[in-house]
């Protein structure tokens, strides 16, 4: 059956559960980009006999050209797929992807994300007359100005708005403007204590 | 809000509206725009409002003596203006994203006389999102296909926003007369009247120019 | 009206327009033959039956076209239109589908005597099953869901997890633990793999 390489692309989409993706299946790409090229040279064969006359091939033409739609969908859909979990990324995670992350994604997608990050970052300068706004903090309502946060792992020093300067170490304990620290608890370093 | 900054001016034709007012018109569009299944117009001129507002209070909160309570109230006021804000525009790119060929399309087509849908920077954003993404399936896929399946079939692959989407909505001014089902051969045609002060679960589709005439609010 | 799996993209759409339909060939169909596992022939000769993937058996029968003629799958046929009739809250369509309302949907662009009859028959399938899952998805803890959601098809699947997404969000809304800040639940994800992946090596 046509297109059964470009379905297990699909499936391989359906079978990532949220936040992992699998490494770019360059060898399945190929197979698709490969099955399609066979398609095409069959019906570019059978059209020229069709047109001199041997009009019942047709019939075959129609459902290679089927089955060369339906990888090219299957193929499209696996990269638009990868670039939407790719995006979340960046919203997720931040301007730079963890390596392990990075190590499944093909060059191209490598400088997508750039390229998206980019782009993004354009945008959210642009924002206003003031350099602009973070579209990628401010996820949640604020409910307090101020937080209390435990710091899980060792992340250095760091300077709140006010100039004091910090020590991230773990395990201590501090109590912090919820606008400043909102990403280092949304990135896992710091975690917020309610009593 | 505080007595320093009471007056806001919008645009010159607008009349002058407060700060309280424009982040309740803020507000209403947040919400529009977070229920509604397509891209609503956009309202530049609310968001630079409250981003000055934003640094005016920023301003008051540099001059304002350390230990002052003003400062407490200012910044508090000033995450809430920040999450609505980063929110309602959070919202729209994700339809910026999701919807791209379809907005670009229909900002094409759009008269002189209409507002916008797009900003100036969302625009030029939603040019480059466009470019990258076909740029990518270009490189990795298309160019290496046969000949006559080398182009995306906009047909096919451009996605669009479902208006049938069912919404809720309150509704701020007596509206008569909405078309919301048309003749088929089995029914007559549906045509409601809506009054202030209701509440309903509609079709987004017959309710659409409603919402951009702030006729009903969406909740 | 669309509906969402129609999306090009959409994961669940190229799925279920994979599931298979019988068929018949009514045109030869040349130098095709090796499509048909059971036969030896070089082609696909009239008379021929086979089961092809919906979105061939498409391409093969329309207005335009006849080169095969289709029959409705039999889930999709009185016999078991009859049984979900009688009670479809009982029946499992992750076992008839996994995209049984998608796949039936798709079913009627075909010019077919019980096109009026299946699309009759989703519709009632679900209304009738909606409320019990509507009920279960906003009583359910999230232990004990999968032996509700086994028997439930993929479209009913997303509708339950909102609903169990809703009643969540709901509850922490309630306990005021919406207002605890979160680390982001991908980036949980990934340490626990990454932790997982050092332990193992």
């Amino acid at each position: 059956m046509f297109a059964e390489k470009a379905l297990e692309l699909i499936r391989e989409l359906k079978r990532c559960v949220d936040g992992t993706m699998s490494p770019y299946n360059e060898d399945a790409v190929r197979q698709v980009l490969d099955e399609m090229k066979a398609l095409f040279e069959h019906n570019q064969r059978d059209v020229s006999a069709a047109v001199a006359g041997e009009s019942e091939l047709y019939s075959s033409v129609h459902l290679r050209h089927a089955g060369l739609e339906r990888n090219k969908r299957c193929l499209l859909a696996y990269l638009y797929n990868r670039l939407e979990n790719i995006k979340k990324m960046r919203w997720e995670f931040g301007s730079v992807l963890p390596a392990d992350i990075k190590y499944n994604l093909c060059e191209q997608e490598v400088q997508w994300f750039n390229k998206y990050n980019k782009m993004l970052a354009n945008y959210m300068r642009s924002i206003g007359d003031a350099g602009g706004l973070d579209l990628t903090q401010d996820m949640k309502p604020p409910k307090t100005l101020y937080v209390e946060v435990r710091c899980l792992v060792d992340h250095g020093e760091f300077e709140t708005q006010d100039g004091n300067i910090l020590v991230l170490k773990k395990n201590s304990q501090h109590f912090l403007l919820r606008s400043e620290c909102e990403h280092l608890i949304r990135q896992g370093i710091l975690e917020h204590c309610v009593h | 809000m505080s007595s320093d900054t009471d007056e806001m001016g919008g645009d010159t034709e607008e009349e002058v509206m407060t700060a309280a007012e424009v982040l309740e018109k803020l507000e209403e569009a947040w919400l529009n725009e977070k229920f509604s299944p397509d891209l609503l117009e956009t309202k530049t001129d609310l968001v630079e409002c409250m981003l000055e507002q934003i640094t005016a209070m920023e301003e008051n909160i540099q001059r304002a003596k350390k230990g002052d309570f003003k400062i407490s109230i200012h910044r508090m006021e000033i995450d809430r203006i920040r999450y609505v804000l980063s929110s309602y525009l959070r919202i729209r790119l994700k339809k910026i994203e999701d919807f791209t060929a379809y907005i670009l399309h229909q900002e094409s087509q759009r008269k002189e006389e209409d507002s916008p849908l797009l900003s100036p920077e969302e625009y030029k954003f939603a040019k480059e999102y466009q470019t990258s993404v076909e740029g990518h399936f270009n490189s990795l896929a298309l160019r290496h296909m046969p000949a006559n399946s080398q182009t995306l079939d906009h047909k096919l692959t451009v996605i669009q926003p479902n208006l049938d989407n069912y919404i809720f909505l309150r509704v701020n001014e007596d509206t008569q007369g909405i078309l919301i089902e048309e003749e088929t051969l089995d029914t007559g045609e549906e045509i409601v009247d809506l009054e202030k002060g209701d509440q309903h679960i509609m079709r987004y589709r017959p309710l659409a120019p409603h919402v951009a005439s702030s006729a009903v609010s969406l909740i | 009206m669309a509906k969402q799996t129609d999306n090009y993209f959409n994961i669940d759409g190229i799925l279920a327009t994979q599931e298979k339909i019988p068929c018949k060939v009514e045109l030869p169909i040349y130098r095709l033959g090796y499509l048909d596992s059971s036969s030896d022939s070089d082609d696909l000769l009239p008379g021929t039956k086979l089961e092809l993937p919906y979105w061939m058996a498409r391409g093969l029968c329309s207005r335009r076209r006849h080169i095969v003629s289709i029959e409705m799958p039999k889930q999709y046929r009185e016999g078991y239109r009859e049984i979900l009739t009688a009670d479809a809250t009982v029946v499992d369509l992750h076992q008839l589908g996994p995209y049984f309302y998608s796949f039936g949907t798709d079913l009627l662009n075909f010019d077919h005597p019980e096109v009026n009859d299946i699309a009759k028959c989703l519709i009632k399938t679900m209304q009738t099953r909606i409320r019990t899952i509507m009920d279960s998805s906003q009583n359910s803890f999230k232990l004990d869901t999968s032996s509700i959601t086994s028997k439930l098809d993929e479209m009913e699947k997303h509708l339950f997890n909102a609903g169990q997404h809703g009643l969540t969000e709901f509850q922490k809304w309630e306990t005021r633990e919406t207002e605890k800040l979160v680390t982001s639940e991908m980036v949980k994800k990934h340490r626990k793999r990454k932790r997982i992946m050092m332990e193992t090596s």
